[in-house]
C-alpha cells in the first residue's frame, strides 16, 4: 500500500519542522529568546485547531445535506481531534506565557477564545451523548456544532482586534510585532502549520475509518443474531 | 408577509397562553428577586461598598440566570401531540422568530423589572442611565436569539436544565463579554461613541445568531 | 548533511551577531550539543510516525476484508 500524497508531504513537513525549527536561524529578541521558537509547535496547534473544528463544521452541514452516517463520523472525529489540538495549544501557551508573560493564565483575549473553543466541543459531546438515538444524535450534534462555530467565529477574529491582546497582530506587545515580518521565521512557520493541520487531519481521517468499520461490524453482528 | 402575519398570530398565542397560566412568569419575577435579595444578604452590610466591576458582574450572571432558566421551557410547554399539530400549521421559520420575539419580550420585561429592584437594593452606581438601558436591552434579545435555539436543541434532548446550562453557556460568553464591557462604560460615564465599536460588534453577532437560527431551525423541527 | 546544518548555523550566527546584546543559547549550538537534541526529537516524531503509519495500514487491511465478504 502507497501512502497517498498529502500523508506524506504532511511527514515531509514535520520533519522539516523539527530540524529547521531548531538549527534555522531566528531573530534575535529580547524576553522571547530562544522560546520563539515554540512559534513553530505552538502556533501550528492553534492553526489546527481552526482549520479541524472548520473542517467539523463542514461535515456537520453535509450531513444536513445529506444525512449519511459517514458524514457524522467525520464530524464527530474531527471534534476529537479539534479538541485535542486546542487543549495542546492550550498547555502549551499556558507554558510559555508562564515562562514569558509570567503567569499561567493571563487575560488575553486569544486564550479566553480557545478556552471557550474547548468548552464549546466538551459541551457538543455531552450533547452527542445524551442522544440515544443514532440519527437523531446526528442531526441534532450536527445543528449545534453549526451554531455554536458560528458564535465561535466572532469570538476568535473579531473580538481579540477590539482589545489589547499579548498576542502579536494586536498592539501592547512591541518585541513580539517584529517577528510577524521575519522572513526567517516565515520560511519555517508556514510548513509547520501545514504539517502540523495534515498530521490532525491524518488522525481524524484515521478515527473517521475506523468508526465506520465499527459500525460496519455492528450491523453484520445484529444481522447474524437475527438469523 | 405571509411569514410576518404568521410571527404576529404565534406572538399573540404566547402571550395568551403565558397570561392563562400565569404563574410561569411570576416565577420568574420571584427567582430575579429572591437572587437579588440572596445577594444583598450574602454581601451584608457591605454592599455599599460593592465596587463597580463585582456590581456590573454580578448584575449580569443573575441576568444571564433567570434568561437561561425562563427560556429552558419555551418548548417544553406543549406536548407531543401538540407539537405535531403546530408542525402542521405554521412554517417552522414562523415558530423559532416568533419564540425569539416572545422570548426577547419576556426577557427584556425580566431584565427592566431586575435591574430596579437590584438597584433599589444594592445600589445603582451607573452614570449613563440610557446606555446601559439600551445595553440591558441588547443583551435581552442576544440572550433570547442564543437561548431560543439552545432550548430547542436541548428539548430534543431530553430537557434536563444541566444540558441546557451545558450549551448554552459557551455559545452566550462573547455576548456577555461584550454586554458587561458597554455596561462597563456606561457605569463609567464614559463618551458613548466609546461603546460604538462594541455595540456594532454585538449586533453583528445578534444578526448571526438570528440568521444561523432560521436556517438551522426547519431541520431541527424537523425531527 | 551535517555539513549542510553547520553551514546554514554559520549563516545564522553571522547574520545576526549585529545583535548579539541579546542574550540566546549560542553555547549550545557551538558545541554542537543542539544536534543531539534535534536527533531525539527527530527519532520520537520518526517513532510517533511510523505507529500511525503502521495504524493507517492496519485499518486499510480490515477495510479491504469487510470490503470482500
Amino acid at each position: 500500500m502507497k501512502l497517498s500524497w498529502w500523508k506524506l508531504l504532511c511527514i515531509a513537513l514535520l520533519f522539516y519542522t523539527v530540524i529547521m525549527g531548531f538549527l534555522g536561524p531566528v531573530p534575535r529578541l529580547a524576553i522571547l529568546n530562544e522560546s520563539i521558537r515554540n512559534l513553530y509547535f505552538h502556533v501550528p496547534m492553534w492553526f489546527g485547531m481552526v482549520l479541524i473544528l472548520g473542517s467539523s463544521v463542514f461535515h456537520s452541514i453535509g450531513y444536513l445535506r445529506t444525512p449519511l452516517m459517514s458524514n457524522d463520523d467525520k464530524a464527530v472525529t474531527a471534534a476529537h481531534t479539534g479538541i485535542l489540538f486546542g487543549g495542546l495549544g492550550l498547555v502549551t501557551g499556558m507554558a510559555w506565557a508562564r515562562v514569558t508573560w509570567g503567569d499561567w493564565w493571563v487575560n488575553d483575549p486569544k486564550l479566553n477564545g480557545a478556552a471557550i473553543g474547548m468548552l464549546i466541543y466538551c459541551a457538543y459531546l455531552v450533547l452527542r451523548n445524551s442522544l440515544e438515538d443514532e440519527g437523531q444524535r446526528a442531526r441534532i450534534s450536527a445543528i449545534y456544532n453549526i451554531f455554536a462555530f458560528a458564535t465561535l467565529v466572532p469570538l476568535l477574529f473579531i473580538l481579540p482586534r477590539l482589545t489589547d491582546s499579548l498576542h502579536p497582530g494586536n498592539g501592547g506587545n512591541p518585541g513580539f510585532n517584529q517577528y510577524d515580518l521575519d522572513s526567517d521565521l516565515r520560511l519555517v512557520f508556514y510548513p509547520a502549520v501545514i504539517g502540523w493541520a495534515l498530521l490532525g487531519l491524518w488522525l481524524t481521517q484515521l478515527n473517521a475509518r475506523l468508526r465506520r468499520l465499527e459500525r460496519i461490524a455492528e450491523e453484520k453482528n445484529e444481522v447474524v443474531a437475527s438469523r | 408577509m405571509h411569514l410576518l402575519q404568521e410571527i404576529a398570530v404565534l406572538i399573540r398565542k404566547e402571550i395568551v397562553l403565558e397570561w392563562r397560566q400565569r404563574y410561569a412568569l411570576n416565577g420568574m419575577l420571584l427567582y430575579i428577586v429572591s437572587t437579588v435579595l440572596i445577594c444583598y444578604f450574602g454581601f451584608g452590610q457591605n454592599s455599599a461598598a460593592l465596587n463597580s466591576p463585582t456590581w456590573n458582574t454580578l448584575f449580569w450572571i443573575i441576568l444571564l440566570f433567570t434568561a437561561v432558566n425562563a427560556v429552558a421551557k419555551s418548548f417544553g410547554q406543549e406536548r407531543a401531540a401538540r407539537l405535531l399539530y403546530y408542525y402542521t400549521l405554521a412554517s417552522p421559520q414562523g415558530i423559532i422568530l416568533s419564540k425569539i420575539v416572545y422570548n426577547s419580550l419576556l426577557l427584556l420585561l425580566l431584565a427592566v423589572v431586575g435591574y430596579g429592584f437590584y438597584s433599589v437594593i444594592l445600589g445603582n452606581p451607573v452614570e449613563d442611565n440610557l446606555l446601559f438601558l439600551v445595553n440591558v436591552g441588547l443583551g435581552a434579545v442576544g440572550f433570547s436569539s442564543t437561548l431560543t435555539m439552545v432550548s430547542g436543541i436541548a428539548t430534543k434532548a431530553g430537557n434536563n436544565s444541566v444540558l441546557m446550562a451545558v450549551l448554552s453557556f459557551p455559545v452566550i460568553i462573547p455576548m456577555l463579554i461584550l454586554l458587561i464591557r458597554i455596561s462597563k462604560n456606561a457605569m463609567d460615564g464614559l463618551d458613548r461613541s466609546i461603546s460604538y465599536d462594541e455595540m456594532i460588534t454585538l449586533l453583528a453577532i445578534n444578526a448571526i445568531v438570528l440568521a444561523v437560527s432560521y436556517i438551522l431551525f426547519p431541520y431541527l423541527w424537523k425531527s | 548533511m551535517k555539513y549542510i546544518f553547520s553551514l546554514l548555523m554559520v549563516l545564522a550566527v553571522s547574520a545576526n551577531s549585529f545583535a548579539q546584546g541579546i542574550e540566546m543559547a549560542d553555547a549550545l549550538r557551538s558545541d554542537g550539543k543542539i544536534y543531539v537534541v534535534v536527533a531525539v526529537l527527530s527519532l520520537v516524531l520518526a517513532g510517533i510516525l511510523f505507529y500511525v503509519i503502521r495504524t493507517d495500514r492496519r485499518i486499510s487491511r480490515l477495510e479491504k476484508e469487510m470490503g470482500d465478504k
